[in-house]
């Protein structure tokens, strides 16, 4: 299609084409960028939730809220279904590292040997077989309910943390669950983990994993010996039998045995769980594109304007065309297929900046939104739907500007 | 496709008013009658704002009047509906605008093509037809040029040959030669003059210009918006 207007006014037009299709590039750019981390993110916490190698995880409202955790893990131990009962609590403490100062890093404290059937295939690739913790089942620390044993002063760290400190195995540090070195205890690395792409920033990849009870006791969240003990886990994670985790009836009932032990705690699955992740998805979603209509909003006013702007200063053109008897359909058929055209090009050149801006920010960005916009997912189906909800709107923008070339004064416009 | 054929042309106590009712309310016809006969050749002299222009544009369609009836071949045509005129201009009026009126965005050919394209003329036909147009009118090698790259005579030619691409019955030339020196204006007027002679159409010609109006049969003279002549030659 030729661009309407004259040698004249051509450059005119040219520039009024290029700001309505800078204008849409700009509108569409932003839900590309959102929609696409959004996603991207989303579809990551889902397969990692996919790839779990539990099935069934308990919970409690507030911080640290199970109590009870090892008794209570022996308790779902026992039942016939179930492989491995991994109660994880997760605190952020300080480390230290020689002479210098605090080291903010999240600390989880695991049962060795319960904590690694509960891995995915991914996850599991990322820890030493078997964990080299000197206490695999918690046990000796944490002595029928008291903390008598002694501690195992064992703590594996997390690659990059090694890496940013020289920690090699074998190496010693001091943590704390304050920042105050004289309140530190000092432990030993006995290994190194990888860490996975997530959105925990620098605290997440100076990670920590240590026996439950050891953390338990040097953050407060159990008491000396003698005294009752809290015993504070996060979640509880639950892996059953292989015939169980693929079935859904028996692993619902799995899940109700469970939530019958522990009738005043959360007990899903993860199959419930990636349903709530989608919906919760599917809200981000939305409000990604509520936020966006602003800008498309904007964006196709500006079409519009430069629709109506085009009719009137071709309206000669578009009189003489209808004076030789070019019928109103060909003249709306025009003005349609030009606003359809700059909201086609608008909407892919924001493709394109949006892809741009998001492998960009993968590229150069820093902490969490780096690793965000490094899990992006451009999900054709869902611009392709996105391109064609602009350019139905634009349809309704070049019926605007068409209705104005209709009532053109035919005299008037060749006067 | 045969020439289209226009028996008569008759407006019948034709007003024209624009702003009806507004302060400054034009009154551009008022109450003319008017008969052409099929293959005359009229010129329309008058003053410039006496009401030329308006009286072309009811006749060619372009504008309905206030009052009155446009009448083609007897039936009642200048209030029908915008999209029945279009048609019946498209089959019937050839226009030649005073300013040429050639789309600035098409080439001389495609300007020549656009009455066949809004037809429906199959492309081969456009393009034997537009090509023998451009011939007719001395423009043979120029059918690429946009009309940037044309002089004012080749404009004109060019939008001559627009006029009779869908070959009407009825001419409307509104000032043709305005604009063109005295050659480019006798070679205009042959060829409008030879065109009409082949196709035995109705030709109607505005113009100040004495040498254009003597080329015509019958001669009106209008002031005011009304027909104050109305001479046949002999």
């Amino acid at each position: 299609m030729r661009l309407w207007g004259g040698h004249g006014k051509l450059r005119h037009g040219r520039l009024q084409a290029i700001l309505a299709v800078a204008a849409m590039a700009t509108a569409v750019a932003l839900p590309v960028v959102l929609i696409s981390v959004g996603g991207g993110v989303s579809n990551h916490e889902l397969g990692d939730l996919e790839n779990a190698g539990y099935q069934v995880v308990i919970s409690a409202a507030g911080l640290h809220g199970i109590a009870h955790a090892h008794s209570l893990s022996q308790r779902i131990l026992a039942l016939p279904a179930v492989t491995a009962v991994s109660p994880v609590l997760s605190i952020a403490i300080d480390t230290f590292v020689g002479s210098g100062g605090a080291i903010p890093s999240l600390a989880e404290g695991i049962v060795p040997d319960q904590f690694a059937p509960t891995l995915g295939p991914t996850e599991s690739g990322l820890f030493p077989h078997p964990l080299p913790l000197g206490d695999p089942t918690d046990a000796i620390h944490y002595d029928n309910g008291t903390y008598a044993g002694p501690a195992s002063d064992d703590v594996l760290i997390s690659s990059p943390f090694a890496q940013a400190y020289s920690l090699p195995v074998g190496s010693r540090l001091m943590l704390s669950p304050v920042a105050n070195e004289s309140q530190a205890t000092q432990y030993t690395v006995t290994g190194t983990f990888g860490v996975p792409l997530g959105f925990l920033g620098q605290t997440g990849a100076f990670a920590l994993l240590l026996p439950l009870s050891n953390l338990q006791v040097m953050t407060g969240y159990a008491n000396g010996s003698g005294v009752p003990v809290v015993d504070a886990a996060d979640t509880v994670e639950v892996a059953a039998v292989g015939s169980i985790s693929t079935n859904p009836t028996a692993l619902s009932a799995l899940q109700a045995e469970i939530q019958a032990l522990v009738p005043y705690y959360s007990v899903s699955s993860l199959t419930q769980e990636a349903q709530q992740l989608e919906s919760a998805s599917s809200v981000l979603t939305g409000f990604y594109l509520a936020l966006s209509s602003v800008g498309l909003t904007v964006g196709l006013v500006f079409l519009t304007l430069i629709l109506l702007r085009r009719v009137e200063t071709d309206r000669r053109s578009i009189g003489i065309r209808r004076a030789i008897g070019v019928p109103g359909r060909s003249v709306v058929g025009g003005v349609l297929l030009e606003g359809v055209t700059l909201a086609s090009l608008g909407s892919l050149g924001g493709i394109v900046a949006g892809y741009v801006i998001v492998e960009s920010l993968a590229a150069w960005g820093s902490g969490a939104v780096q690793e965000a916009a490094s899990l992006a997912d451009f999900v054709p189906l869902t611009l392709l739907e996105l391109v064609l909800g602009i350019v139905g709107l634009s349809l309704l923008a070049g019926g605007l500007a068409a209705r104005s070339a209709l009532r053109l004064d035919l005299a008037e416009a060749l006067r | 496709m045969n020439a289209s054929v226009v028996p008569s042309v008759e407006l019948v106590h034709v007003q024209r008013t624009y702003e009806s009712g507004k302060a400054d309310e034009v009154r551009a016809l008022r109450g003319v009658d008017l008969t052409i006969a099929p293959g005359e050749i009229v010129s329309i002299e008058g003053p410039s704002g006496c009401g030329k222009t308006t009286l072309l544009n009811l006749l060619g369609l372009l504008d309905p009047p206030s009052v009155g009836e446009v009448r083609w071949d007897g039936r009642s045509v200048g209030s029908r509906t915008d999209r029945e005129r279009a048609r019946l201009r498209l089959e019937g009026v050839g226009f030649i605008f005073q300013r040429f009126y050639l789309l600035p965005a098409l080439t001389a050919r495609e300007n020549v093509e656009l009455p066949m394209r809004a037809l429906g003329v199959p492309r081969a036909e456009r393009l034997r037809r537009s090509s023998d147009l451009i011939d007719e009118v001395g423009l043979s090698g120029r059918e690429r040029a946009f009309p940037h790259q044309l002089s004012g005579g080749e404009e004109q030619r060019v939008a001559v040959a627009r006029a009779l691409a869908n070959r009407p019955g009825l001419l409307l030339a509104d000032e043709p030669t305005g604009e063109l020196d005295s050659t480019n204006t006798d070679a205009i007027l042959t060829l409008l003059g030879r065109v009409q002679a082949d196709r035995k159409a109705t030709l109607l010609l505005v113009t100040h210009n004495p040498s254009v109006a003597r080329r015509a049969h019958r001669h009106l003279t209008m002031q005011d918006g009304q027909i104050v002549a109305d001479v046949r030659e002999a």
